[in-house]
């Protein structure tokens, strides 16, 4: 092919992608500019729901809210009930829940890691993470309040241990696993029993991570609604007897934001922000203590 | 041109290395013996745990992965057993049959099973595209300094409690939809004939759309991170080479990250799925809780399995009624049950695929 | 520091004049001023960290896809420079194609990977791909071996065919240069072989650049080589000239093996 000849045909293949070209930047530039409104709308969303829930909770902000009791419509009166219910549940279910996840999180990484038993329970583990939490609500009253006649504080515990303990078997089992072999290694090295390598090496190791764990499991069930609403029930006194139904925020909200009372929907809002504010906040740590740890 | 020396040769005045701590002493070995000789051993500590304590640590964490078990096939058990009233009376017709009527005790699970999987379908119909669209902002577009506060952005919508969406949802939300979707809406498809029925209803914003919505906003965080997580770890060599093609930034995701990634995104996307069919406060809030399945209208007030339970469960009498509720209960299990083990599947499936294939 | 050049005799189908280059503020390719022949094959060679790689992918832009590393002064095809250019990106890459240390065939079958490029730039029809598709794999010794499966994933091939896969991908959109960084680094010494053959035909109707820490590859395949040192260009001329009487006592102690 000559020069000419070879310059010819070089120009001719720049027209041809030239004109396609149009057409491809256009697509380009819509695709990009779609996306940037995603992640608008996304940002979006979250600025205006935490604006309403501050704007909103704040004015109904008062000393009586931790004070008080629910009162019955039209009348004053705070959450203190709730918020004492849900913050007995809420450490109740964590203390019972963390450990049955941590021990299920160890076997699963140091004892069994490939056996049958351990896939079974990750796949089982999948099934309770993803399942519906109103569906643990059914379970716990057809075992505890239907045996024992009367809904409890205590079957609203139960209910949000059985939410805790699949969250804390995932992240526990995850953290172990990033602890390198090298260090257990070196523990049986020096003859450590099996146990003691561990509670007192692996498990340290993946301390930070797994306490983690726990604290996004408390900040999800602090905001659990439906395994309480026929567990715990609700209470519209004071009780410290986890016996009996007790009032927790997310039920009083519940009750309080479906109704046309307006005060009961003032006070809805002052225990949304609570909770988001709680929320929130338990989330950040978790995110502070990892950063400094890991 | 003068020969210089290579950078870092040491040159042969140099002393060997002076940073080695120089002890002023020579090692006197006979004195460490003679120490050695006189100083008591550490005393031996007793105590050793035996293999005892192993077998016990071993047992207790073994009991707890039995414990999962137990709680699975439990919740299985007890949901069959309270439902099974209701299962012995209609059996598979209960899934069909849109009667429910606690005064005649006649129940029929349609309207919440419909309720359940519309309200689901319309939040992926919206979470998806977006969701994508957040992914490859976050990938592709944005900024470096942007990247970590966006991103923790999405993941603290994640963490808000479903309770908060419910009721911004129902008294911030709702009217707002009402005023200048729903309305609008309204007048602009008034006697179309299947769109006209599909937004025909009081528009006070709640209904199917509205619960919809508002889940797409809920489920968008977890399929968005999942998306961008699977997005960020496409090897950089691979979109350079469609880069050195000359292809443009949209060219390079959809058709070359997107495949390379396509498990993780389906995987992400059950999982929102999953979400979304699981949700109970959002949509109670949202849906306007009638047993009603009059007309395909998404603006009529409706009801999901969830709502339902969480509005009539507390209340209901022992018998058919609460049986009866168990037993969509046991439908949404199993709903749940079976998009998870799909999604599992799937991804099995999609890796071995992708592997050898000469 | 002065380059050493001797000029080559082809036209130069690459102008490099005084070109900077940054990650951040490390100053990576201090005034580089090259002239690459067309029609030939030029060798970038150096000790690890010296910038070949980063010279290499200045001239097909690719460093604009990292906002903290950036280029100053002149890299010019055909008569214009290919850093300011008014045209896209996206065309400017079409018309020099890369093939990068480890093959990367896209995760579809050997037919669309070749097929993507093509479609981005030009409409063809099935019979018109079909028959610019054999003409890539011929082009890139692979036509034979892979004939029978060309929708088969490209996955499945070896690592010596993936990588004259990515050649052949590059080819087909009929670029004018050809960049290939360290193509040979993950192969075994038989598929390096085959692919040094290609290498002295593909060069009849491209010019090629390839960057290379094997020296005898260099000694082997290049005609010109480039010689460098820590972001400076030490000296450029003929390969046989540069390694049997090189002019600089770098570039001989570099060639003897005396470090890197």
């Amino acid at each position: 092919m000559t020069t000419s000849e070879r310059l010819l045909q070089a120009n001719a293949l720049a027209r041809t992608r030239q004109s396609k070209f149009a057409a491809r930047n256009r697509l380009n530039k819509i695709a990009l500019t779609l996306s940037l409104a995603a992640m608008a709308f996304g940002v979006f969303w979250l600025l205006w729901i935490l604006f309403e829930t501050v704007r909103l909770g704040v004015g109904g902000l008062a000393l009586s809210i931790f004070t008080e009791m629910t009162p019955p419509p039209n009348e004053m009166g705070g959450i203190a009930n709730a918020i004492f219910g849900s913050f007995v549940m809420v450490t109740l279910a964590t203390f019972v829940g963390t450990p049955i996840g941590v021990m299920a999180g160890i076997y699963l990484a140091e004892y069994d890691v490939k056996g049958w038993l351990a896939s079974v329970t990750r796949f089982v583990n999948d099934i309770l993470l993803s399942a519906p939490s109103i569906v643990i609500g059914l379970f716990v009253y057809a075992v505890v309040v239907a045996r024992f006649k009367s809904f409890s504080g205590l079957a609203g515990a139960l209910a949000l241990a059985l939410i805790v303990i699949p969250v804390v078997i995932r992240t526990t089992e995850n953290m172990l696993q990033l602890v390198p072999p090298a260090l257990r290694e070196a523990a049986y090295a020096l003859g450590t029993p099996k146990w003691k390598v561990i509670l007192s090496i692996t498990l340290r190791a993946a301390r930070a991570g797994v306490v983690t764990g726990v604290l996004l499991a408390v900040a999800r069930i602090a905001g659990e609604t439906a395994p309480l609403l026929f567990t715990a029930l609700n209470n519209q006194f004071w009780t410290s007897s986890i016996t009996e139904p007790m009032a927790s925020l997310p039920v009083t909200i519940f009750k309080f934001a479906m109704s046309p009372y307006e005060n009961w929907q003032q006070l809805a809002w002052a225990g949304v922000f609570l909770i988001t504010a709680a929320v929130l906040a338990l989330n950040i740590l978790a995110r502070v203590l990892t950063r400094n740890k890991l | 041109m003068s020969s210089t020396p290579l950078a870092g040769a040491p040159s042969p005045e140099h002393h060997v290395s002076s940073t080695f701590p120089a002890s002023a002493t020579a090692l006197d070995l006979a004195a460490e013996r003679g120490r050695a000789r006189t100083a008591a051993p550490p005393p031996v500590r007793s105590g050793r745990s035996g293999p005892m304590a192993d077998r016990l640590f071993g047992w207790a964490a073994k009991g707890a992965a039995l414990l999962t078990l137990a709680l699975l096939i439990g919740i299985l058990i007890s949901l069959l057993a309270g439902a099974w009233p209701a299962i012995a009376k209609y059996g598979l017709g209960f899934l069909t049959s849109s009667v429910w009527d606690p005064v005649q005790d006649e129940y029929g699970g349609l309207v919440m099973i419909y309720g359940t999987l519309a309200t689901s379908a319309i939040a992926l119909l919206i979470a998806v595209p977006v969701s994508f669209g957040i992914a490859l902002f976050l990938t592709e577009l944005s900024p470096a300094w942007l990247k970590r506060p966006l991103g923790i952005a999405i993941e603290l919508l994640a963490a808000v409690p479903s309770i908060v969406y419910g009721m911004w949802g129902l008294l911030v939300f709702g009217p707002i939809l009402a005023t200048y979707v729903q309305q609008p809406l309204q007048s602009l498809f008034d006697g179309v004939p299947y769109l006209g029925a599909l937004v025909s209803g009081p528009p006070v914003g709640i209904g199917i759309l509205s619960a919809g919505i508002i889940l797409a906003i809920m489920i968008i965080p977890f399929i968005a991170a999942v998306t961008r997580d699977v997005f960020e770890v496409t090897p950089p060599l691979l979109k350079e080479s469609a880069y050195g093609l000359g292809a443009t930034t949209w060219e390079v995701v959809s058709k070359v990250v997107l495949p390379y990634t396509k498990a993780g995104v389906i995987g992400g996307i059950m999982l929102g799925l999953g979400r979304a069919l699981g949700e109970t406060m959002a949509i109670t809030f949202m849906i306007g809780n009638m047993n009603q399945l009059n007309s395909l209208s998404l603006f009529e007030a409706a009801n999901s399995i969830t709502s339902a339970l969480a509005n009539e469960f507390a209340e209901a009498g022992a018998g058919l009624h609460q049986a009866a509720l168990m037993y969509l209960g046991l439908v949404l299990f199993f709903i749940t049950f079976v998009v998870l083990t799909l999604s599992k599947l799937l991804l099995a499936q999609l890796k071995k695929g992708e592997g050898t294939k000469s | 520091m002065p380059t050493t050049t001797a000029q080559p005799s082809s036209p130069a189908k690459l102008s490099v004049k005084d070109l900077n280059f940054y990650y951040g503020k490390f100053h990576a390719l201090k005034g580089i001023n090259l002239e690459i022949p067309e029609n030939k094959v030029t060798a970038f060679i150096g000790p690890s960290g010296c910038g070949k790689s980063t010279l290499l992918r200045t001239f097909n832009r690719m460093f604009e896809l990292y906002p903290e590393q950036r280029a100053e002064g002149q890299i010019v095809l055909d008569g214009e420079n290919l850093l300011t250019s008014k045209q896209d990106v996206a065309l400017v890459r079409a018309k020099i194609g890369m093939v990068f240390q480890k093959p990367t065939p896209f995760p579809m079958s050997i037919y669309d990977n070749i097929a993507f490029g093509v479609r981005l730039f030009e409409n063809l029809g099935s019979s018109e791909m079909d028959d610019r598709i054999e003409w890539a794999l011929k082009k890139a010794a692979l036509w034979t071996e892979v004939r029978d499966k060309l929708h088969q994933s490209g996955s499945g091939l070896s690592g010596g065919q993936q990588q004259r896969l990515c050649i052949a991908r590059g080819i087909a959109i009929k670029p004018e240069v050809l960049l290939l960084d360290e193509p040979c680094s993950a192969l075994d010494p038989i598929s390096t072989a085959k692919i040094e053959e290609l290498i002295a035909e593909l060069k009849s109707e491209y010019t090629v650049v390839i960057v290379t820490h094997n020296m005898q590859q260099a000694a082997r395949c290049s005609d010109y080589t480039a010689y460098m040192y820590l972001g400076d260009l030490i000296e450029f001329g003929a390969t046989e000239q540069m390694f049997f009487k090189p002019q600089r006592k770098e570039t001989e102690d570099y060639i003897t093996g005396r470090f890197g």
